[in-house]
């Protein structure tokens, strides 16, 4: 059994890395109750893919960018998390405008798809090939992945004042909208980058369930960091793990399994209780 | 006596609406000041413009040299969700002196905890916020205010929710440490029965009026009535100001 893993090992390296850097990030879109902005940066960066593969069978170059699908993509999930990132006071609420931009890039990167040339080739890159990622995907996601951790463990209270209390982080002199434009821009670098090898769901996943299990058992922020990291790792692990000998889809299974933590966490909380 | 802040005909608003108009007062150092007003009258557009949070439409608002301000906020604006200890919590008050991207140094823990000892929940460090009570977690939010050694003590609606004892011991804890620390302090409220017997100057504002004086000329039943548009009684009460509004009547009820 080991040995059918050990040939899959980029893929599974690939995975621990989108795991390791989904659930860091996924602390602070749990806690500032953003889950939805996961999944519509997910589904944007979907679309954008979808946008590359259309433009490129139309023969449009767009500057190089429509033979570089993973390129527009970044480009339209950061766009994306800018107008994310902006102030509340508008006329429009903002679960609203994160639905409406989910439903529309969903819609979009499947109508896309289906006019694309070879379209139905390109469907990998919507629902993602967690098994294809090779060394070198891998080497890619750790080049995304360790600066926008390193710049989360250095700028960790800046992160966490305007995510906690941000009218008074921004009495004490605090540019809120440029670090919440900071925040949003790593969260759709990372999103963008995972995306298009773990595919929408599964970054959704790693985005909520590990930091909802953070959240249900640790009693500091540093507790629901590490219990976050765990869970992902752990769920990475066991998920491919089960999946590759038995058979069965990954990401799916990596789901399943980050759901199963999750239970038990809240199992420790009721037991935690009485 | 110095001044902290003043407003010089200003015109406050959203974009190009105004909300109050031709704004001009002062904050002299030691003031006892409460902001009180019905909900939506603009307390808090106010409150906005003196911490430098929003800009004036027209006319300037000064404010002293190295001022700074200790804020507490409304209740609702702070996520108990987060699993932050007490003390992490007050130590964000010290993140601007601490600086972007630096730790938190031993010092920085002594001063909060010297803060929450200043507001009499020393013990409570190493709770988490999520466990306490309205008026702990209030507390813990005015150390917070405090360990950032401030010139103003600025509390937006610090009662809300909370029962008559709780709201009795944070109004409390804020006269004593306007009187032990002489602190200037600034508190904004919808309830003009709880501040006018803590404060020492009202700031009232309905509708687009705006009234500033000593607590004993604004609270005469001629202003009230005035700016509240319907006749309005002061009743003294064991020494404590109660404004009632009068019913059409004659029968009074009280004014919150």
């Amino acid at each position: 059994m080991i040995d059918i893993i050990l040939l899959f090992r980029d893929a599974l390296y690939g995975s621990l890395v989108i795991g390791l850097a989904c659930s860091v990030l996924g602390v602070y879109v749990v806690l500032r109750r953003i889950v939805f902005v996961g999944a519509a940066l997910a589904q944007i960066s979907s679309a954008g893919i979808a946008l590359a593969l259309f433009l490129s069978g139309l023969g449009v170059e767009a500057f190089g960018l429509t033979s570089q699908p993973v390129a527009l993509s970044l480009i339209v999930t950061l766009l994306a998390a800018m107008l994310f990132s902006g102030g509340t006071r508008h006329r429009l609420p903002p679960d609203a405008k994160i639905g409406m931009a989910y439903a529309l890039a969903a819609a979009a990167g499947i109508l896309l798809i289906a006019k694309a040339t070879a379209g139905e080739a390109h469907d990998i890159f919507l629902s993602g090939n967690i098994l294809g990622i090779t060394r070198r995907d891998t080497v890619v996601l750790l080049a995304i992945s360790t600066p926008v951790l390193l710049l989360h463990a250095v700028f960790y209270k800046e992160f966490l004042f305007v995510s906690f209390d941000q009218e008074t982080a921004r009495t004490l002199g605090y540019s809120v909208t440029r670090w919440n434009l900071l925040l949003y821009f790593t969260l759709g670098l990372v999103i963008a980058f995972a995306m298009q090898f773990a595919g929408v769901l599964l970054v959704f996943n790693f985005l909520v369930l590990p930091a909802v299990t953070g959240l249900l058992v640790a009693r500091s922020m540093g507790g629901m960091f590490a219990v976050a990291v765990g869970a992902g790792l752990a769920a990475a692990a066991i998920g491919f793990s089960l999946s590759v000998p038995f058979d069965l889809p990954t990401s799916p299974t990596i789901i399943a399994v980050s759901g199963a933590l999750a239970f038990i966490a809240w199992l420790i909380r009721l037991a935690q209780r009485r | 006596m110095t001044t902290l802040v003043r407003f010089d005909g200003v015109t406050l608003g959203y974009g190009r609406h105004p909300v109050l108009t031709d704004l001009s007062f002062d904050i002299p150092e030691g003031d006892f000041l409460g902001l009180v007003g019905p909900n939506g009258s603009g307390k808090t557009t106010i409150l906005r413009a003196i911490l430098s949070t929003l800009d004036p439409i027209a006319g300037t608002v000064t404010r002293a040299p190295g001022l700074r301000f200790g804020y507490v906020p409304q209740r609702d604006q702070v996520d108990y969700g987060f699993p932050l200890k007490v003390l992490d919590v007050v130590l964000m008050g010290r993140y601007d002196r601490i600086g972007i991207g630096r730790r938190p140094s031993a010092e920085d823990r002594a001063l909060a905890v010297s803060a929450l000892d200043h507001v009499g929940i020393a013990e409570l460090a190493g709770q988490p916020l999520s466990a306490l009570s309205g008026g702990q977690k209030q507390r813990t939010l005015i150390a917070r205010a405090l360990v950032g050694k401030p010139n103003v003590l600025v509390l937006d609606e610090p009662t809300t929710g909370m029962d008559l004892v709780a709201t009795t011991q944070i109004l409390g804890l804020v006269r004593d440490l306007h009187e032990r620390d002489r602190l200037t302090v600034l508190m904004v409220s919808h309830a003009l029965n709880e501040v006018a017997n803590y404060v020492e100057r009202i700031a009232l504002v309905d509708e687009g009026q705006f009234r500033i004086g000593p607590i004993g000329e604004i609270l005469g039943e001629e202003v009230l009535s005035h700016i509240y548009g319907i006749p309005v009684e002061v009743a003294s009460v064991g020494g404590h100001r109660i404004v009632l509004a009068r019913r059409a009547s004659g029968r009074v009820q009280m004014h919150d």
